[in-house]
C-alpha cells in the first residue's frame, strides 16, 4: 500500500493473470492478460483455422488441404484453383466475417442489457434489417443498396424497441419484450412484401430471408470487413468499462464508469455490426446467442469475452455452412436453418438450466 | 420536531455536505430541503425508519441521482464538477442492493475496486496488488479469496463487497447497511474496521438500523424521518426517548453504557403500550 512496498517487490499479477509491463517498472504501465481467456482464444483460433481449411477442401469436389492452400494463391491444378478461388473462398470469407460480426454484436448487446437473451436477433434487429433489405431488392424502397438499407432497418428496429421500452432498464426485460414485438412486426412486413411481389422478385429476395452464404455481393462483403475491424477496435476500447457495466448500475457508476455512454457506444457498435452481417448472410441471428455462450464457457468470468465471442461466432458460422453443404450433398441446406436447429436447444438451455441467473 | 436541527458548525471541517437538497422519484419528493454535513475523519451513522430516504441520500451524495434542487459539495467543490473517475477516487459507495457478474470470485470482485485507479495502459500495479491483499485481510476473506460469490454465505458476500469499497481507497466511504447480513462477530469486526478506517483519516458514513451499534460506534449520528434530518450530533447528546419514539414509534428505556458512555436502548415496546405508569426512566 505504501510507496516503500511498491519498490520493495515487483508487482504480483493476480491469480490467473499474466502481467505485461510496458516500459519501465516505475511508470507502472502494464497490461493484464487473463490466462484462461488467452488459452480460450488460442483454442478458438486454432479451431477456426482448421474449419477454414476444411471448408476450402470439402464439398461436392473434395481436394487435399495442400491443394486447397496452393489453389488459394493460384498454384496447382486448374480445376482446384477454380473451385477454391471462385466457389469457396468468397463464401468462406463471408462466413468468417459475418459469424464474427454477429457474435461480437451479440456479446456487446448481452452485456449492455445485462441479459444473455438480449441478442440482436431476438430483439428484432435482424428482422428489421431483413425487411428493409428485402424492400430494397423488391424495389419497394428508395433504391439504396441492400447493405445500406439493412443498416437503416436495424437502426429503425432498435430505435422503435428502445422508444417503446423507454430505455434498457436494469435487466433489459422491457427492451427485450419490446424488441420481440418489433421483430415479429418486421417479419410480418417482410412476408407481406414477398407475398405481394412477382415470383421472380420474390426469388431474388429469398436468400435474404433464410440466411445463406450463397452468392454474396462484393460491396456487402467489403463493408462488413471494414465494419468488423472498426467493431473490434471499438470493442477493445470499451472492453474494460464493459466488464464493469455487468455490475448493478450503482456499483458501476460508483467505480467511475459512465454507464450510459458505454451502453450507447456498445449499442451503436452492435447495431452496425448486425446490420452489416445481415447484409451478407441474412438473418442468422442465433450465432449471436451461441457464439458468446461458447466463449463465455471457455473464457474466464473476469472480463467480457469480446474476442472469444468473435472467434467462436466465426467458427460456428463456418462449421454450420460447411455442414449445410456436405451433410446432404448435393442438396444444400442454408446456414440459417442449421444455426436455428443448433441454436434453439442452446436458447432453451439458457432459459431452463437450473441454478443460474440470466444475467451476463 | 422534538430535537431541533441547527446548522452544524462542523460544516467548515466537513469534506462532504449537502445544502437544501431535494430529490424525488418521478413526482414524489423523497428528500426535501435537506441540509447535512459529515465530520471529517469521523464515523457518521444515519438512522431512520424504512423508506425515510437514507439510501436515496447516499445515492445522491454519490451522484447516482440528480437532485431537483440544492447542491452537494465534496471538498468544497460541487460534485457535478467532478469527472466520473475523479469522483470514484474521492468517494466510494457500497449501495444497499448490489449484483455482480455471475461466477466472479471474492478476489476478482475486490480487484474491480481498483478500476478508478487504473487505465487501459495501466492495468495492474504493485500498489493494486498490495491494496487488494490488504482489503482481503481487512474483510477476513483470505481463506475464501478464490471462491465464487454464489458459493458464499450472505454475510461472506457482504464482506467481499465491503472489501471492494475499501480497495477503492477513497478518503470518503459511504456504506449502505453494511452489517445487515452479518452475524454478531462479523458485524463487530466491520464496525471496528470502520473505526480503524476513520483513525487512518477516512470519513465514513454508514446507514444502520441498529441504533445501539450506531451510538456505540459512530462519532456523529444523523436521524432522518420523511426525507428530513430531525436530529444530528454526537449520539450521547441527541438520543432521547422522544427521538426514538419520533423515529420508530416505539417507547424504550434509555440507559447509559457504563463502559463506553454510549446510550443503550432497553425494554423497547410499541408506543401505544406505554400507558403503564412508572415504566420509564431516561
Ligand atoms: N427507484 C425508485 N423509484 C421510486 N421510488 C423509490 C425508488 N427507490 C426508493 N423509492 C422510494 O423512496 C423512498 C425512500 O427510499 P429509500 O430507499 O431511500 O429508503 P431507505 O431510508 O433507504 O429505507 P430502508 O431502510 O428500507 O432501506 C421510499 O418511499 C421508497 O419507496
Ligand atoms: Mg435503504
Amino acid at each position: 500500500m505504501t510507496t516503500a512496498s511498491e519498490h520493495a517487490r515487483p508487482a504480483l499479477a493476480p491469480a490467473g493473470s499474466w502481467r505485461l509491463p510496458l516500459g519501465s517498472a516505475r511508470s507502472g504501465r502494464s497490461l493484464l492478460l487473463d490466462k484462461r481467456a488467452c488459452v480460450a482464444n488460442l483454442l478458438l483460433a486454432a479451431a477456426l483455422w482448421a474449419a477454414c481449411v476444411a471448408s476450402l477442401c470439402l464439398g461436392e469436389v473434395s481436394i487435399t488441404p495442400r491443394a486447397a492452400i496452393a489453389g488459394l494463391f493460384g498454384y496447382g491444378d486448374f480445376m482446384d484453383v477454380f473451385v477454391v478461388q471462385e466457389l469457396r473462398w468468397t463464401r468462406l470469407l463471408a462466413g468468417v466475417l459475418s459469424g464474427g460480426a454477429f457474435a461480437l454484436a451479440g456479446c456487446l448487446m448481452q452485456t449492455l442489457a445485462r441479459n444473455r437473451l438480449a441478442t440482436p436477433g431476438i430483439i428484432g434487429l435482424d428482422n428489421g434489417a431483413t425487411a428493409f433489405a428485402v424492400a430494397s431488392v423488391l424495389g419497394v424502397g428508395l433504391g439504396i443498396a441492400p447493405p445500406a438499407m439493412a443498416l437503416v432497418g436495424a437502426s429503425v428496429a432498435t430505435a422503435i424497441a428502445f422508444g417503446l421500452a423507454g430505455g434498457i432498464g436494469t435487466q433489459g426485460y422491457r427492451f427485450l419484450v419490446a424488441g420481440i414485438g418489433v421483430g415479429a412486426a418486421f417479419d410480418a412486413i417482410t412476408r407481406l412484401m414477398l407475398a405481394r411481389s412477382a415470383i421472380d422478385a420474390a426469388n431474388a429476395a429469398y436468400p435474404w430471408t433464410v440466411g445463406s452464404l450463397n452468392g454474396v455481393g462484393a460491396l456487402a462483403l467489403n463493408m462488413l470487413a471494414i465494419g468488423l475491424v472498426i467493431g473490434l477496435i471499438g470493442a477493445a476500447a470499451l472492453a474494460r468499462a464493459l466488464g464493469v457495466v455487468r455490475f448493478s448500475e450503482g456499483v458501476a457508476q460508483g467505480l467511475g464508469i459512465r454507464v450510459a455512454h458505454i451502453r450507447l457506444g456498445a449499442l451503436v457498435l452492435s447495431v452496425g455490426l448486425t446490420a452489416l452481417a445481415v447484409a451478407v448472410a441474412g438473418p442468422v441471428g442465433l450465432i449471436a446467442l451461441i457464439g458468446p455462450e461458447l466463449a463465455r464457457h471457455l473464457s474466464s468470468r473476469r472480463g467480457v469475452p469480446l474476442m472469444g465471442a468473435t472467434l467462436a461466432g466465426a467458427l460456428l458460422m463456418v462449421v454450420a455452412d460447411l455442414a449445410g453443404r456436405v451433410l446432404f450433398s448435393p442438396i444444400e441446406i442454408p446456414v440459417g436453418l442449421i444455426s436455428t436447429v443448433v441454436g434453439a436447444p442452446v436458447l432453451l438451455w439458457i432459459l431452463l438450466r437450473p441454478g443460474h441467473k440470466i444475467g451476463v | 420536531m422534538t430535537v431541533p436541527f441547527e446548522a452544524p458548525p462542523l460544516s467548515l471541517t466537513s469534506p462532504l455536505q449537502a445544502e437544501k437538497l431535494c430529490v424525488s422519484y418521478g413526482r414524489r419528493p423523497v428528500l426535501s430541503e435537506l441540509d447535512i454535513a459529515f465530520p471529517r475523519e469521523q464515523v457518521t451513522a444515519i438512522v431512520g425508519p424504512n423508506g425515510c430516504g437514507k439510501s436515496t441520500l447516499l445515492s445522491a451524495l454519490a451522484r447516482l441521482h440528480t437532485p431537483q434542487a440544492g447542491r452537494i459539495t465534496l471538498e468544497r467543490r460541487d460534485i457535478r464538477s467532478y469527472g466520473a473517475r475523479e469522483l470514484a477516487r474521492a468517494l466510494a459507495l457500497l449501495p444497499q442492493n448490489v449484483t455482480a457478474p455471475e461466477g466472479l470470485t471474492a478476489a476478482e470482485l475486490i480487484r474491480f475496486g481498483r478500476q478508478p485507479h487504473q487505465s487501459w495502459l495501466r492495468q495492474w500495479s504493485a500498489e493494486d496488488a498490495a491494496v487488494v491483499d490488504a482489503a482481503l485481510a481487512a474483510a477476513d476473506l483470505q481463506a475464501l479469496a478464490h471462491r465464487p460469490l454464489e458459493a458464499m454465505s450472505g454475510g461472506q458476500r457482504q464482506r467481499a463487497w465491503i472489501a471492494m469499497a475499501i480497495a477503492q481507497q477513497t478518503p470518503v466511504l459511504l456504506l449502505d447497511e453494511p452489517t445487515t447480513a452479518l452475524d454478531l462477530g462479523h458485524a463487530i469486526e466491520v464496525f471496528e474496521l470502520v473505526r480503524d478506517l476513520a483513525a487512518e483519516g477516512k470519513t465514513v458514513v454508514m446507514v444502520l438500523h441498529d441504533l445501539g451499534n450506531a451510538c456505540r460506534y459512530a462519532d456523529h449520528l444523523v436521524a432522518m424521518r420523511d426525507g428530513r434530518v430531525v436530529a444530528a450530533g454526537p449520539p450521547s447528546e441527541i438520543v432521547s426517548r422522544e427521538l426514538v419514539r419520533e423515529l420508530y414509534g416505539v417507547d424504550c428505556t434509555l440507559v447509559t453504557d457504563t463502559d463506553t458512555g454510549a446510550p443503550l436502548l432497553a425494554n423497547v415496546r410499541r408506543a401505544r403500550d406505554i400507558a403503564a405508569p412508572g415504566s420509564s426512566i431516561s
